[in-house]
């Protein structure tokens, strides 16, 4: 199982969930299993090509994504993916 | 046993050295402390000393020599509560202890350099006093507060408590950036502001809170929109800039001056009940573009007037922004940098997670020529375009 933590903005489209428990070998496959029960929030970090957001930061364990494998960063059960958006208030 | 023959016993076994030759020690790496207390260290203080006073002494000793053989040269006002404290830190294994003979009165006589630190004024003996108590601080930090010049950019959610606390702090220059005049709406966040100053500029509201707080600093204000025009020419009277603005051009135009004039950039912002704060080194990576690379489309990105926000939410990262600003410059403790706090007011959690460094940011990557400045604007609704949000 992985959990999916989402921000306040993506929430409120994933029935006001904070955490959403999905399955997924690896970053992509948990998007694809979220999206599927919530298809606007997956809008909201991944383009319509599919590729992640540039806006949009992913963490597993701490780390960026990016820094790794991107979308096809390995998940293990239990592991936690942070999904954090750029936000600007001030 | 009477003092005196208690010192006799100490001059016996304790080695005494010259404030000259104390000077020159300090030079080749030995570590000079003055045990002197707060009202005495304001009459000068040897620029190379750490002044812990006595009664810290023991509590701070493993952080300024960890190591036991490290050699330490103690002083005071003459040479009475340096041998005592040389006595203490014999009994606490530290083989290479000295005390400088004369202490502080001999070491003015002789000329040897000194600065008045900051809290030399009554007022300042007074105001600072429960900070300066902290070990970690003291006068020296004070001094280096004193020095600082930071600049807030916004003087909104963020830039308010931010403000407020340098300036009780004691930021020697603190400067503030704001365009905006006071609102209503503004006043459940934007602690600086006050209700009968409705309609009046923000950064003269600012100016008036702090000089009232604390009327021994010196507040700037630059009363104009932030812009790749006149950035440089302000950023450039400061050592340091905390990012408490509001909107996506003037975060990026913030990040970009940092690196060219090689500030560092204390970052917060907020959403709803959520906030982040980081700090961006100079010369370092990774930046606010390593982090977010572009803005989101602007229906994505929804300001506080739009999405709400919860008053005590950019108090609070306005705080650690402070709290950072305070660390960055006095030295304590471990910085934000590399480190992104994600903080979450729902179940009052905080994150913490590590940003990736860009090796091909074009702004920070090593190396790299800055690229110059862009059309901020343009560049942030141009991702309505190019990054838009399916509708469907």
């Amino acid at each position: 199982m992985i959990h999916i933590e989402l921000p306040g903005v993506l929430q409120e489209l994933a029935d006001q969930q904070s955490n959403v428990e999905v399955e997924g070998r690896t970053v992509r496959e948990a998007l694809d299993s979220l999206g599927r029960r919530h298809p606007m929030v997956l809008t909201r970090i991944l383009t319509r090509g599919g590729q992640l957001r540039p806006h949009v930061n992913l963490f597993v364990g701490g780390r960026d994504i990016r820094q790794g494998l991107g979308l096809d960063t390995q998940l293990t059960d239990g592991d936690e993916l942070l999904v954090v958006p750029s936000v600007a208030g001030g | 046993m009477l003092l005196e023959e208690r010192l006799e016993q100490l001059k016996a076994c304790i080695r005494r050295v010259s404030p000259a030759e104390a000077l020159a020690r300090t030079d080749a790496g030995a570590v000079l402390i003055d045990v002197r207390e707060y009202e005495e260290i304001a009459q000068g203080l040897p620029p190379c000393a750490q002044a812990v006073t006595r009664g810290y002494l023991e509590m701070r000793i493993s952080d300024l020599a960890p190591d036991h053989d490290q050699e330490i040269l103690l002083m005071c006002a003459a040479t009475t509560r340096s041998l005592l404290a040389a006595d203490d830190l014999h009994k606490m294994h530290y083989t290479n202890v000295a005390a400088v003979e004369g202490g502080f009165d001999q070491w003015k006589a002789e000329g040897l350099p000194y600065v008045i630190p900051a809290l030399s004024d009554p007022d300042s003996q007074t105001r600072y006093l429960r900070q300066i108590a902290l070990p970690e601080l003291g006068p020296q930090g004070q001094q280096k507060l004193s020095n600082a010049r930071v600049l807030v950019v916004g003087a909104g959610g963020l830039g308010c408590p931010a403000a407020l606390y340098l300036a009780a702090a004691g930021v020697g220059t603190l400067g503030l950036v704001d365009h905006d005049k006071v609102d209503r709406s503004n006043l459940h966040r934007q602690v600086l502001h006050r209700d009968d100053r409705v309609g009046l500029g923000k950064t003269d509201s600012a100016r008036l809170t702090l000089e009232a707080l604390n009327p021994s600093i010196e507040i700037k204000t630059h009363a104009v929109h932030l812009s790749a025009a006149n950035v440089e020419s302000i950023f450039a009277n400061y050592d340091l800039v905390v990012d408490g603005s509001d909107n996506f051009p003037t975060r990026y135009l913030v990040n970009d001056a940092c690196i060219k004039l090689g500030l560092p950039n204390v970052y917060g912002a907020v959403q709803g009940m959520e906030g982040q704060v980081s700090v961006f080194a100079p010369g370092g990576q990774p930046c606010y573009r390593c982090l977010f690379a572009e803005p989101p489309p602007p229906e994505l990105a929804p300001s506080c007037s739009q999405a709400g926000v919860l008053g005590v939410v950019p108090g609070l990262i306005g705080l650690l922004q402070a709290l950072e600003t305070i660390k960055l410059i006095t030295g304590i403790g471990q910085s934000l940098v590399g480190r992104l706090l994600l903080f979450d007011g729902r179940t009052c959690r905080l994150r913490e997670v590590q940003p990736r460094a860009n090796s091909d940011c074009a702004y920070c990557a090593s190396g790299q020529a800055f690229p110059g400045y862009i059309d901020y604007v343009g560049f942030c609704q141009h991702r309505e375009e190019s990054e838009g949000v399916d509708q469907d």
